[in-house]
């Protein structure tokens, strides 16, 4: 009687954590499911409905809404890193929303649909327009999107959003594919090393470069726009970029010591002079009201992100996952805002929504929680879920994250010059450069955060072949021990997966927790299991 | 009327069991790791590309007559 | 040819950071102020009162503490840098006058002022902005960073004479220097040159890393002599080669690639002469510090310039430069881990022999490099390749 009360208390509310043996529901080593989890009634159906269907659904819908069909089923067959990654989409979700429940399912959810609705909004535009999909013809498309390098802040071209799409370049092809099928960019990390380029510059800019070599990047610009964002590798990839591209190219540089007032009129200067190199290549004016009006509704999603950030550092109800928080943000941010309705203004408002519930409620959301952790420095692209990982084995539940904190201000829209300062300053405070290559003061404000946050952990990304943050190795680990700080290390190679095996991620942290903190995992069967093949 | 609500109802139960059974045991990962991506990846591997190091590479700046 | 009366004494001098000129340079009261980038304009820190020291780690082979720090993964010359001044080696200096241009350079400067390693207890380090372009704003904002970041502590620490005068005397002690160099290297483009790649780099460093008034001397005698020096009769080279790439401040690595046949005739490099000795010219309507900041803008043919004209006008450069020193080819190396010389080598090693007709030989090293048994075989096949392409041509 008791086993059957069980049984029915098990079918509706799913196992409890304790019980659950997550790695059994894999088919190792591909990463596939025996079968997907049961997440109690009301849960596993409002996955099946609300996140696998609906996004299945809207998969086909966005498609349709953002350009054609056709380009679509185009670009899938031209692009290698279209047609590997878009189809599994589903699976980048189960991997990062395993184990969680309730809100932070529904909320963590959301953050994903909005990152999809906007990579569907992205490759459509590239498609629509590029001219390799449509025999060499340059169409109107082609003349109304801008290429821009991925770490270029769209957000300096919203004086044009009524008549041109800034278009990362290397966002989609690359960034996006890591997450989803993380041997899609071996291909192009090899293609790189091909020409002769070494194999230890930072592989980010390998890949970026792989993807021209093997003559995979959409031609849907007549320009070029590039920036020294991040770091040296940027710069140095720009050289190559700037042959295979052999486009009239604008370099928007930005400068290192951000951190000094003086330094400012000359960022501001440059701004300037990258607008008025597109208005005498397009001879199209800027419109500053829609600047202001653009700007204006990215203040809105920075002020509400402040709030998302409220409730992370003071409740236990913040329903958004670690690898959500992080992908979400860097996505919005760094891509820009294209109105009022769009995505990223409507997920916020259902996520206020789902946050409110669970915080008048008291809902804990992340139940199994034993440590609250703080991840800093640049996560591994081809294991961003390593914190759903760590949470259900371990109770690691990552609250925040640096990229989630480096664009952390709002803009004015007063006067120009006010303008040109804060555009100045959001894009010097750009992700991996103001806490991972930026000053020293800088990276150290992990103690701040942390605090702030009210974490007892630290997750210490360390990029092997990045040497900003390689460089400052072992001040971290003296500051730890002086600070009595607990944190442990995640190597890893950004795309590259051969670099460091996700097993051996986990191997790491599973031996930090088990040796140094003593403690015993929440789901044994996530200690050791085969993923090696999985997206 | 009866019976062809009674046959929409059923339809709409085996459509969502269908669906459900899809879901539950992950069957479009299957076709999609199986079937769809070796498809895809031999597509891939054997198209034939362009040698981009044979790229001009002229000191002046490419032109472009901008058409808006 | 017969010996340089001071080679030898160059050569001791660059043993150590803190050599025999330096000290005495200290005794005369004057500050040492270090810098590891071109774009730090030494002029400036040659200025009355003070002198510039470019930094070097011979013979660090090990930099076993500098790797904790900064880990194995970044360029051997940061890491050997670091370890010298962990060891005290570079306790004499003053001040650091640093520069973010790459990002191990930077790192190790600045683990130099937040770990408190220099034992000098009035030692700082500064950190200018370089611009990534050659533009009018980018002269502007350099030029402003130089007087905060350089002229404004040196005169407030240390009560330097930063006018517009004493940076006119320093410009012209420097070009003094910068046409003694000159005037030295261009026997390397005589058909048959009368001094070796190796003896050059030696009298260039000594000019980078010791005191200007007290090497001046030196450098004037060894002019005068080179005047005279006769070349062998017969050449004991196969192939002239330009050497071009990232940080190399070996001048064993150089005599490696001569002692493979190839004569190095240009060096253009982060401590080349090609950039770095060019006089600075004071045009019309400029002030002094304007001059300088132009200058050193202009001159460079560093990979960190973003601009289109500039990326694609660095290839044109090596090609020119290779017909005006009647080189054979082009050894294009980077230090392992350096970016920028990364992207750039792969480039100039697919579009220099392909547009311009020039062999290039590509070369990642490490910053002590010892005699590598590797890069040996390499150079030799090179310069095979090179006779070879000269037996074809002349059939």
């Amino acid at each position: 009687m008791k086993d059957l009360k069980k049984l029915v208390r098990d079918f509706w509310y799913g196992k409890p954590a304790e019980e659950m043996r997550m790695a059994d529901l894999y088919i190792q080593p591909t990463g596939l499911y025996k079968h997907r989890e049961w997440r109690g009634v009301k849960d596993t159906f409002y996955y099946m409905y609300m996140i696998w269907g609906y996004n299945y659904l809207h998969m086909v819908m966005d498609v349709m809404k953002y350009g054609s069909l056709i380009d679509f089923v185009k670009g899938l067959w031209r692009y290698r890193w279209m047609g590997q990654t878009y189809i599994p989409v589903l699976h980048w979700f189960d991997r990062g929303l395993e184990g969680l429940r309730g809100p932070a399912l529904r909320g963590s959810a959301w953050h994903y649909r909005a990152m999809v609705c906007s990579t569907i909004r992205q490759f459509q535009t590239m498609f629509q327009a590029d001219t390799k999909l449509h025999g060499g013809k340059k169409n109107d498309h082609y003349y109304h999107t801008l290429a821009i390098k991925e770490t270029f802040w769209g957000g300096i071209f919203y004086g044009w959003s009524d008549k041109f799409i800034a278009q990362p370049l290397e966002m989609i092809p690359y960034f996006v594919t890591c997450h989803v099928n993380s041997h899609v960019v071996l291909n192009y990390i090899d293609a790189a090393q091909s020409i002769g380029l070494p194999g230890d510059p930072c592989p980010m800019c390998q890949a970026e470069e792989g993807l021209f070599v093997l003559d995979d990047v959409p031609d849907y610009s007549p320009l070029f726009f590039t920036v020294n964002e991040a770091c040296d590798g940027s710069v140095g990839s720009t050289i190559l970029q700037d042959w295979f591209f052999d486009k009239p190219l604008f370099a928007l540089p930005m400068t290192m010591q951000f951190d000094n007032e003086e330094v400012m009129k000359n960022t501001m200067n440059e701004i300037e002079q990258c607008w008025a190199f597109m208005e005498e290549q397009t001879g199209v004016p800027m419109n500053m009201d829609l600047l202001k009006q653009r700007i204006n509704e990215q203040n809105a999603l920075q002020e509400f992100e402040w709030e998302k950030w409220d409730v992370a550092a003071n409740t236990n109800s913040y329903p958004i996952c670690g690898v959500a928080q992080a992908l979400y943000r860097i996505y919005q941010s760094q891509y820009g805002t294209w109105g009022a309705n769009d995505i990223w203004h409507q997920t916020d408002k259902k996520i206020r929504k789902i946050m409110e519930n669970a915080v008048v409620n008291k809902i804990n959301t992340f139940p199994k929680t034993r440590h609250r952790v703080i991840a800093w420095s640049c996560a591994p692209l081809y294991y961003s879920n390593w914190c759903s990982w760590a949470y259900n084995a371990w109770g690691l539940n990552v609250i925040i994250n640096m990229d989630s904190l480096m664009f952390d201000m709002t803009l004015r829209t007063d006067t120009k010059e006010n303008i040109l300062y804060d555009m100045a300053k959001y894009h010097l405070w750009a992700p991996m450069r103001r806490m991972a290559v930026g000053g020293l003061h800088h990276i150290f404000e992990l103690w701040a955060y942390m605090e702030r946050f009210n974490c007892d952990m630290v997750a210490m990304y360390d990029q092997l072949q990045c040497k900003g943050m390689q460089g400052v190795h072992g001040l971290f680990e003296d500051e730890f021990r002086e600070r009595n700080i607990n944190a442990f290390w995640v190597p890893h190679a950004l795309p590259d997966s051969r670099t460091v095996s996700r097993a051996e991620i986990r191997k790491l942290i599973s031996d930090y927790m088990s040796t140094v903190m003593g403690e015993e995992p929440i789901d044994p069967s996530l200690l050791d299991f085969d993923d090696s093949q999985t997206w | 009327m009866k019976a062809k609500l009674l046959k929409a109802l059923i339809l709409a139960f085996g459509a969502n069991a269908l669906l459900f059974v899809v879901f539950f045991f992950d069957l479009d990962g299957k076709f999609l790791f199986y079937i769809y991506e070796p498809f895809m990846k031999k597509h891939y591997d054997e198209m034939p590309r362009r040698d981009m190091t044979k790229m001009p590479y002229e000191i002046n700046k490419p032109n472009v007559e901008f058409d808006v | 040819m017969r010996d340089l009366k001071h080679l030898i004494a160059f050569e001791k001098l660059l043993e150590e950071a803190n050599n025999p000129l330096v000290r005495q340079a200290k005794e005369e009261g004057l500050k040492a102020l270090g810098y590891t980038c071109y774009f730090m304009p030494e002029v400036l820190l040659d200025l009355p009162g003070c002198f510039s020291v470019r930094l070097r780690a011979p013979g660090c082979t090990s930099p076993d503490i500098a790797t904790y720090y900064l880990s194995g993964r970044v360029c051997h010359y940061g890491r050997s840098l670091f370890e010298r001044a962990l060891e005290g080696g570079y306790n004499f200096l003053d001040a650091q006058m640093a520069t973010e241009t790459c990002t191990v350079t930077c790192r190790f400067q600045e683990h130099l002022g937040y770990m408190d390693v220099i034992q000098n207890p009035d030692f700082f380090v500064d950190f200018t902005d370089v611009p990534f372009k050659k533009t009018k704003n980018a002269i502007d904002h350099y030029k402003t960073e130089l007087q905060y970041h350089v002229l404004n502590p040196l005169h407030e620490k240390f009560g330097i004479d930063t006018s517009d005068e004493a940076i006119r005397k320093a410009i012209e002690q420097h070009n003094e220097v910068c046409n003694l160099i000159q005037e030295i290297g261009s026997y390397r483009k005589l058909d048959n040159p009368t001094i070796t790649g190796f003896e050059f780099q030696i009298i260039q460093l000594v000019s980078l890393t010791c005191p200007k008034h007290l090497i001046l001397p030196m450098l004037r005698e060894t002019a005068k002599e080179m005047k005279t020096r006769k070349p062998d009769k017969k050449p004991t080279y196969r192939c002239k080669v330009i050497l071009a790439g990232s940080e190399c401040d070996d001048p064993y690595f150089t005599q490696l690639i001569e002692g493979c046949g190839a004569l190095v005739v240009a060096d253009r490099h982060c401590y080349g002469s090609i950039e770095s000795r060019v006089p600075i010219e004071i045009q019309d309507g400029e002030d002094a510090l304007e001059a300088v900041a132009r200058h050193y803008l202009k001159t460079s043919q560093c990979p960190r310039f973003m601009p289109q004209d500039d990326m694609r006008a660095r290839k044109q450069f090596l090609a020119d430069l290779a017909k005006e020193y009647k080189a054979d080819g082009i050894i294009v190396e980077s230090n392992k881990f350096c970016e920028y010389w990364s992207y750039e080598r792969t480039i100039d090693t697919i579009i220099l022999p392909r547009d311009f007709g020039i062999p290039v030989c590509s070369i990642e090293k490490e910053y002590i490099n010892g005699a590598s048994g590797q890069l040996r075989t390499r150079f030799q096949a090179f310069v095979e390749s090179i006779e070879i392409k000269k037996i074809q041509e002349a059939i």
